[in-house]
């Protein structure tokens, strides 16, 4: 926890798992190049992440670490099964194109990570609507990058051709994903630099 | 001439570089030269066990329940994280404290799990790869491969980190912007 007065919203903004902490990055950096992939992937990281802390949440504290961990990971592996087979009916063949970050969602480090540095150690009255943030905060950066990249990358939105006159095809490959991500952060931290409430909080 | 065709090969299916597996953990470890060389280290003895791991995950699983894959690979992993930190504790009770905190980070690391099902899938579109000896040199490949991304992000560690750059980018924006920078050389290089 990075400051003792942390809301329920920072998961959204202040505290974004993708633009502030850097965690889950690979599948916004690898297949965050379009809408398509970019929902079948939020579907799928809200479902895993969402039910697999809240049932986490009920293992013993008391437990060693590592042990807490290892639950952890074969309860997210658990859910991915029925996760995975709703995705095959919602998005026929964009879990085949997305490949093996669709697995790799559940064993993302917001759960296998932040549920012991964050989530368990709030009350489950307040941890769910944080959980419920800090997933929106993903999903909202991965549609965003998604919109941004396929619109420029490749001219189309949500498969669909729109009227874009200058096309920077590298942005659909994954050193595009990078550079992208990073002027995104650093642009999102421009703007919190904007307001003077996040600059005394000292953050990063 | 040998030696650079491996060196490009390497790089070409070097996982964080092509694949972004592993980024934040990279981050992380190219802080400290003691992080680094703990890291890439624990991480190259996981991808490389855990090869071998999965194959006999993919040996012994029938195609039907392919679904069931991620779930084995936990588990194998689990028994390997479980292996690693009793090993280290038996070795020198002192220094387990220091190094169990990789072994923590590595485990269920994106790199870990993504080279296990990167090599599984190598394996299941060409059968010549389908043996233990090209799984485990898969495994030690991309355990390598990430101790070379994180020296290359290293070397520019603290040029990223310094107080030259704008305080918006100084740190991981920065960084993944130099690893982009990287990685575009890389993809031009295949």
């Amino acid at each position: 926890m990075k400051n003792k007065n942390q809301s329920v919203f920072d998961g959204l903004l202040a505290d974004n798992t993708v633009l502030s902490s850097c965690m889950v990055i690979s599948p916004v950096i690898i297949c965050g190049d379009t809408l398509r992939n970019a929902e079948a992937l939020a579907m799928a990281f809200t479902a895993i992440t969402l039910l697999s802390v809240l049932l986490c949440s009920f293992i013993p504290k008391r437990l060693p670490y590592a042990v807490k961990i290892i639950i952890y990971a074969v309860i997210s592996s658990l859910i991915y099964i029925p996760v995975r087979m709703a995705a095959q009916e919602f998005f026929p063949g964009i879990i085949t194109r997305i490949g093996i970050y669709f697995p790799l969602l559940a064993v993302n480090s917001l759960i296998v990570v932040q549920t012991e540095a964050k989530f368990f150690r709030m009350k489950r009255l307040k941890m769910i609507p944080a959980l419920l943030f800090y997933v929106a905060g993903f999903d909202a950066v991965i549609l965003i990058t998604a919109f941004i990249r396929e619109l420029l990358a490749y001219g189309t939105i949500n498969n669909r051709m729109v009227d874009a006159d200058t096309l920077i095809s590298g942005l659909g490959q994954p050193f595009g994903g990078f550079i992208f991500l990073g002027l995104l952060c650093g642009a999102y931290r421009a703007v919190r630099s904007l307001f003077p409430a996040e600059q005394s909080t000292g953050r990063e | 001439m040998f030696l650079i065709n491996d060196f490009i090969a390497l790089l070409a299916a070097n996982l964080i570089l092509t694949q972004a597996l592993g980024t934040s953990t990279i981050f992380i470890a190219s802080g400290s030269r003691r992080k680094l060389v703990a890291t890439t280290l624990v991480i190259t003895l996981f991808t490389t066990a855990g090869a071998a791991a999965a194959y006999a995950v993919d040996s012994l699983l029938p195609s039907q329940y392919s679904y069931l894959t991620l779930l084995c690979y936990t588990l194998t992993v689990s028994l390997l994280y479980v292996i690693f930190l009793t090993v280290f504790y038996f070795i020198s009770k002192e220094r387990f404290k220091s190094v169990r905190r990789y072994i923590h980070i590595s485990a269920f690391n994106c790199a870990v799990m993504g080279t296990l099902f990167t090599i599984s899938g190598r394996a299941s579109e060409d059968p010549a790869l389908s043996n233990i000896g090209s799984y485990v040199f898969a495994g030690l490949e991309a355990g390598v491969g990430f101790v070379l991304a994180a020296l290359i992000l290293s070397a520019a560690f603290h040029k990223l980190n310094s107080a030259k750059v704008p305080a918006a980018f100084r740190g991981s924006p920065a960084m993944l912007v130099y690893l982009g920078i990287i990685s575009m050389a890389v993809w031009a290089l295949k």
